[in-house]
């Protein structure tokens, strides 16, 4: 259910809703026009190259390079016991761009626009609901943590 | 086809005005407005009211304001483009003008913005971008700016102390001007001892939140030379664009794709260049939107704006004065206004009426209205009937 | 029906003796490795392991008081590094120490938490740990059906089973999301050398109360824990199942 992803979502009906159910189970989803073969992520139900409605999942690498972050201080409702936090914006290998927070496995003084990121799917393990989201950490970290 | 000109201007009290209702701000730059074009209401053929509605409580805001300026029967409807809502007003006044439907309109850019708390408003501001994908994370307007900024200085090397030296000149040119909220100079060592916001920009690089409301009546050629008794001011340049929400969908995260392109577009229908602009109005809703305006706009080369403004090029005497009634940083942002003040303040200048922050020789004026993150773009080019 | 436990590893406290040593060698035949521990019956458990190892298996045997948090945190850490992983974990070990409660002393009532809830806290959190991390995991908790229930004499029991219940109840809310599944299996009585310590009358009253007229043998309550060591059992979690012959109904 698309109102899995995110701790506070504000779009809980999508036509790419089943997103949220392969990130739950550790994939990360882009889409592909059946029509066209044109991928977008993030993923989206109408191709913008074609127009078409037909469209699947693939699932992304994951691997990504950071192109700019900031340090959010001042958060918004809803955010504000998780403040502060570190937003980045990394080029995915296969297609497009990605945000997210920088994980646990990146420190803040190692953060360079350039580095290479893994995108690691995640769960709020202390929030009684499923709550799942992705972040950005050091290549090789995997959801399993094995 | 005619030509557009603006007769009338009015322009409130910028800030945190808990003295009044938006209705109530409305009326006091109509007021102005109506007796600087020395015109009656009835002279009137309909309003058009830039503002961005989801941050009053009172729903359906054109309708309020149409009625309370007592303007019922009157055609007159809302035009919303986050905070360049006021100049899309501006435009669609534009527009009914040159199409004939209209002959004399007026825009009324109003925002109340102080009826929330600040993190409802970090909140509400915060899902400009791609709501389904980033508000997940807790984005925040001034965090999307940041990006733009660490990217900038990236490219560039350009360095906080020349995005801080925006705030400087604005808050310089903010203390002359009767109508914005902070009337005081700043200096270095208070902006960089500032709270941080979102890193690297803290609470000086950061325009701030406030309530005011603005007019201009814009009329056909004919009507206009007929009634104006001032220079009438032509909108000789309508530049327009959009660009991705998303940061993740923008060609580069240096610049502002849609202020590009509108301004090349109004660059062309007006037949000037960057370089034939006397004073301009840019979007400085955070110091490095307006580094960014400057190399969007064409005023310097791209990467080159915090050189530009660390050379005080954009002060009066500067290759290009900008911002010269204190921008958004000083006067304050009431989002759905904001691009009505920037072309009341850029009529005042090519009519020789600025008192000490005048622009000397202004003949060509620019206004650079930017809405969100930079989807939507709005330059218009104003020049001095001579 | 095949229960898919090939290759598995699991941890099963109190595994020397009783229903522990069944559930130990039921889950090796089902193609588990499984490690057991002990305290002080270290013939007995190298002798489950060497049972453990006939099946084809590999048994391991470490010395740990399960009342110790650092004995099963260590326990675990080497049960993984030995097997390659931790599967399954299965708290099986837990004492009685009866008496009415004017003459229940202090250290009757510590002893007998520490060991049977202390006890299954220190191995659920210890495996817990790691099944959140990897995504996937079976715990199952030995309870007793005098959990659901009072029983003379038995306020410390009683109330560690009951503890043992609930616990297991709110950790199945935790791990959910983590495809780790928690669930209780308690027995009623159980033809084990605690059992036969009972004098008959309490013996031949519990026949009665059962509906099959008999008592469980350890083998016929460690089925039933592989089955909920198995993905067969995937969708059950937070349940508490009755392995007493209708003898609580």
């Amino acid at each position: 259910m698309f109102k899995w992803f995110g701790k506070v979502n504000f779009s809980p009906f999508t036509k790419v809703a089943d997103f949220a159910q392969h990130l739950k189970e550790g994939h990360i989803m882009g889409s592909r026009c059946k029509t066209c073969g044109a991928t977008s992520f993030p993923p989206r139900a109408d191709c913008s190259e074609c127009m078409s409605g037909d469209f699947e999942f693939f699932e992304i690498s994951g691997k990504a390079k950071l192109h700019t972050y900031t340090k959010i201080v001042a958060a918004p409702t809803g955010f504000q016991d998780l403040a502060p936090y570190i937003v980045g914006v990394a080029d995915l290998e296969e297609t497009g761009r990605i945000l997210a927070w920088i994980g646990e496995t990146i420190k803040e003084d190692e953060i360079k626009i350039g580095m290479d990121v893994q995108v690691v799917p995640q769960i709020f393990d202390e929030l009684e609901e499923i709550k799942v989201y992705y972040s950005l950490e050091k290549p090789g970290t995997s959801w399993t943590k094995m | 086809m005619s030509k557009v000109g603006i007769i009338g201007i009015g322009h409130g009290v910028f800030g945190r005005r808990s003295d009044a209702t938006v209705q109530e701000l409305a009326f006091e730059a109509f007021r102005t407005a109506m007796d600087d074009a020395g015109i009656e209401r009835k002279d009137l053929d309909a309003s058009v009211i830039g503002s961005v509605p989801e941050y009053h409580k009172q729903r359906s805001l054109a309708g309020v304001i149409n009625e309370y300026l007592g303007l019922i029967p009157k055609p007159a409807w809302l035009t919303e483009v986050a905070c360049a809502s006021g100049s899309a007003a501006i435009r669609t006044a534009w527009m009914a003008i040159k199409a004939g439907v209209h002959d004399i309109i007026a825009v009324i850019g109003c925002q109340k913005m102080t009826e929330l708390e600040t993190p409802e408003i970090l909140a509400l501001m915060g899902r400009v971008g791609e709501v389904q994908w980033e508000s997940i994370y807790g984005t925040t307007f001034p965090g999307y700016y940041s990006l733009f900024a660490r990217r900038h200085m990236h490219e560039f090397g350009t360095t906080h102390e020349q995005l801080l030296k925006v705030a400087i000149k604005n808050h310089y040119y903010g203390a002359k001007n009767k109508y914005a909220f902070f009337q005081k100079e700043i200096t270095m060592e208070k902006a960089l001892a500032s709270d941080m916001v979102a890193a690297p920009l803290q609470v000086f690089d950061c325009c701030v939140n406030a309530d005011g409301a603005a007019c201009v009546i814009l009329a056909n050629e004919d009507r206009a030379k007929e009634i104006c008794k001032k220079p009438v001011v032509w909108l000789e340049g309508m530049g327009c664009a959009t660009a991705s929400m998303s940061v993740l969908r923008r060609p580069n995260l240096y610049s502002i794709p849609s202020a590009v392109e509108a301004g090349a577009q109004a660059y062309e229908m007006a037949g000037v260049g960057p370089g034939d602009i006397k004073v301009a109005e840019v979007h400085d809703c955070f110091t490095i939107a307006e580094i960014m305006a400057y190399e969007d706009l064409g005023f310097c080369k791209k990467g080159d704006g915090g050189r530009f403004i660390e050379d005080r090029q954009t002060y009066i005497g500067g290759k290009i004065p900008v911002n010269v009634d204190g921008g958004l940083k000083a006067k304050g942002h009431p989002i759905g206004t904001t691009g009505v003040s920037m072309t009341v303040e850029i009529c005042k200048q090519l009519r020789g009426e600025a008192g000490e922050r005048q622009v000397p020789n202004a003949d060509i004026g620019l206004t650079h209205n930017v809405g969100g993150i930079g989807q939507y773009t709005f330059v218009h080019i104003l020049k001095r009937e001579d | 029906m095949d229960l898919g436990l090939e290759g598995k590893s699991a941890i099963v406290t109190g595994g020397s003796m009783g229903i522990g040593t069944e559930i130990a060698l039921t889950l090796a035949e089902e193609g588990c490795n499984v490690a057991i521990n002990y305290r002080r019956h270290d013939t007995e458990a190298k002798e489950v392991v060497k049972k453990i190892e006939a099946t084809g298996r590999r048994g391991l045997a470490i010395k740990a008081d399960v009342s110790s948090y650092d004995d099963a945190q260590n326990m675990v850490q080497t049960v993984i590094k030995e097997f390659g992983g931790l599967d399954i974990m299965v708290c099986n070990a837990g004492i009685n120490w009866d008496g009415v409660i004017w003459k229940m002393s202090e250290k009757q009532w510590d002893t007998v938490i520490n060991v049977n809830l202390k006890g299954y806290f220190n191995y659920n959190k210890a495996a817990a740990m790691v099944f959140k991390d990897q995504k996937s995991g079976k715990i199952v908790n030995i309870s007793s059906i005098n959990g659901l229930r009072g029983k003379f004499a038995q306020t410390n029991y009683s109330a560690s089973k009951g503890g043992e219940i609930a616990m297991s109840k709110a950790l199945a809310k935790e791990l959910g999301k983590f495809n780790v599944n928690v669930n209780v299996i308690a027995p009623g009585m159980v033809m084990t050398e605690m059992a036969r310590n009972i004098p008959p009358e309490f013996l031949n009253k519990a026949i009665d109360e059962t509906v099959l007229g008999r008592i469980a043998a350890p083998r016929e309550i460690a089925e039933v824990v592989a089955f909920f060591c198995s993905d067969r059992a995937r969708h059950i979690t937070g349940e508490v199942i009755k392995v007493d012959g209708g003898q609580y109904i």
